[in-house]
């Protein structure tokens, strides 16, 4: 623990000196599509940026109820990657136990996957992980999700876990609420501006392939892996909810490993046949 | 109206879920019911509702048998939108194994214990296994993570429980060791056995394996008193109801 950081800012355990850093994704998967690709190489440099060349990264699968397939996903995304992936099932403990607050606060990213918001904090409290993951952000360790995984940071987000869309606390590291898929599921948007009309704390919205990134203490910057997908602003504006965009900045997709490789042979064959006089 | 008794069978591991081809206790608590298509639901939850134990218990419990059904609280989007409506109109409720602490957390938040208090006392049967075990009794002893550690379920039955009571494992020693340190007393249940309360009377023990066992432990000063209670192997044709009855008394001396 306490891992020296490449920029310094990372603080002993129980300091209160590293810089407190949260990734709200609005919804996102671990594909080989360009957006998700993109996603991926954010969160990879987050870590990064915390933890140097192989940084450690955890996924908490609970809002799933841990299913292999989220898991497995997490891995495909990152087992190739300068990292160390790992995850925590909450629900798969009896098979594989683990110290799990010493393994939580020595990652330097923790990811906590889509699902069910009520279920993923109700089981958080059962295991008492609510407060890890508060200590590991006062620690620095970068936490980031999408979904539950994003809304659990605030105080309420707009979750489905009933149903149909309704209100539901969150842990309240950050102020207000949050809205995840927020264009591509009209009916929980109009849950979340109902809501804050009604006086439900404001606070964002947040598009598939929208994120928004707190570093410290302020406004967070917003930040889109996909043309059209924006991050809103969400208050409420005498007894009425009123949204406005937020500038956001693009995040491009790395081309992944493997059409690299087919790029680079394609351009030497080209490069052969120009030579040969094949090509004009 | 007819009251229908007060029932809840726990299992201390079996069934379809520990049991492949071993179908008697499943089979012990559809006759129960007493209909002749008994509606029967999962609840999966100490599993995080996997797919794969969902698609074991329906297989277990087949169409041409009874009406099944489960719930998944992480996936409320599809299955009964009024979930105390449809527990309510159950004839017996199965609860899977798993993390009794996780269970616990979810049936909380989604108001499960107060719905499954309501069915009990409506006469819906109760069962399961292991975390589907403990969840009933007011005290636990679980060793799903790491040492076994003591928790509260939701406490229908006033008594502690202690699930895969195997001889020489260490769960059986802390269970001794809670009840010396204040856990109120309570009932164990091997593999294969399963305690049939009604009301909160145990009423018999039965067993989907002859040696299964069943046990009764309670505190004297710093002295933890230990009754294996008769049992009945579900396997024997025509087995009679019998009262439970010590069998064998012994006294475990405080380590």
């Amino acid at each position: 623990m306490g891992l020296p950081s490449a920029n310094g800012d990372v603080g002993a355990p129980g300091q209160a000196t590293a810089v407190r850093r949260i990734l709200a994704l609005g919804g996102h998967d671990f594909s080989s599509r360009p957006p998700d690709r993109a996603v991926c190489e954010l969160l990879l440099r987050l870590a990064s940026e915390r933890g140097g060349e192989r940084p450690k990264m955890c996924i908490l699968p609970t809002a799933s109820g841990d299913t292999s397939d989220q898991i497995g996903r997490f891995y495909a995304a990152f087992g190739e990657r300068p990292c160390e992936p790992s995850d925590v099932s909450l629900f798969r403990l009896g098979r594989r136990p683990m110290a799990l607050r010493d393994h939580l606060l020595s990652q330097d990213l923790i990811y906590v996957g889509g699902g069910s918001l009520v279920n993923l904090l109700a089981v958080w409290e059962a295991h008492d992980i609510a407060s890890i993951l508060s200590l590991a952000w006062r620690q620095g360790i970068v936490l980031a999700g999408q979904s539950a995984g994003a809304m659990c940071w605030f105080e309420a987000g707009i979750t489905k876990s009933s149903g149909k869309p309704l209100a539901a606390a969150g842990l309240g590291l950050l102020h207000g609420s949050l809205c995840v898929h927020y264009n591509n599921e009209p009916e929980r948007r109009a849950a979340y501006l109902d809501a804050v009309a009604a006086g439900m704390p404001g606070g964002y919205g947040l598009d598939d392939y929208a994120g928004l990134l707190w570093e410290g203490e302020g406004t967070p910057a917003a930040v889109t892996a996909r043309r059209g997908a924006r991050a809103y602003r969400v208050c409420s504006r005498e007894g009425a909810a009123a949204e406005s965009p937020l500038p956001a900045r693009f995040l491009p997709a790395p081309a992944p490993a493997a059409l690299r490789e087919d790029i680079a042979e394609f351009r030497r064959i080209k490069t052969m046949r120009k030579r040969a006089g094949w090509l004009g | 109206m007819q009251t229908l008794p007060r029932q809840i069978v726990a299992f201390g591991g079996g069934g379809f879920s520990m049991e492949s081809g071993n179908p008697l206790l499943d089979d012990y608590v559809l006759g129960l019911t007493g209909a002749e298509r008994p509606r029967v639901c999962f609840l999966p939850s100490a599993s995080g509702d996997a797919d794969h134990y969902i698609v074991r218990f329906y297989r277990a419990f087949s169409a041409h048998r009874c009406e099944a059904s489960h719930i998944s609280l992480f996936r409320r989007e599809q299955g009964p939108e009024d979930l105390r409506r449809h527990l309510l109109s159950q004839d017996l409720i199965y609860v899977g194994g798993g993390s009794v602490v996780s269970l616990l957390g979810v049936w909380r938040a989604h108001g499960i214990d107060v719905i499954l208090r309501e069915a009990w006392e409506a006469g819906v049967i109760l069962c399961g296994l292991s975390a589907g075990s403990l969840c009933w009794f007011a005290e636990a002893v679980t060793g799903f993570h790491g040492a076994p550690k003591r928790l509260d379920g939701i406490g229908l039955l006033p008594f502690s429980n202690c699930v895969h009571y195997e001889r020489g494992s260490k769960r059986n020693d802390y269970y001794h060791r809670f009840l010396r340190e204040g856990m109120c007393a309570g009932y164990a249940a091997e593999d294969g056995a399963a305690l049939h309360f009604t009301g909160t009377e145990l009423s018999r023990v039965v067993a989907s394996r002859p040696e299964a066992r069943g046990y009764r432990l309670d505190v004297a000063g710093q002295r933890v008193v230990e009754m294996r209670i008769a049992t009945a192997f579900l396997g024997d044709r025509g087995v009679a109801p019998t009262a439970p009855v010590p069998e064998a008394l012994s006294t475990a001396v405080a380590a």
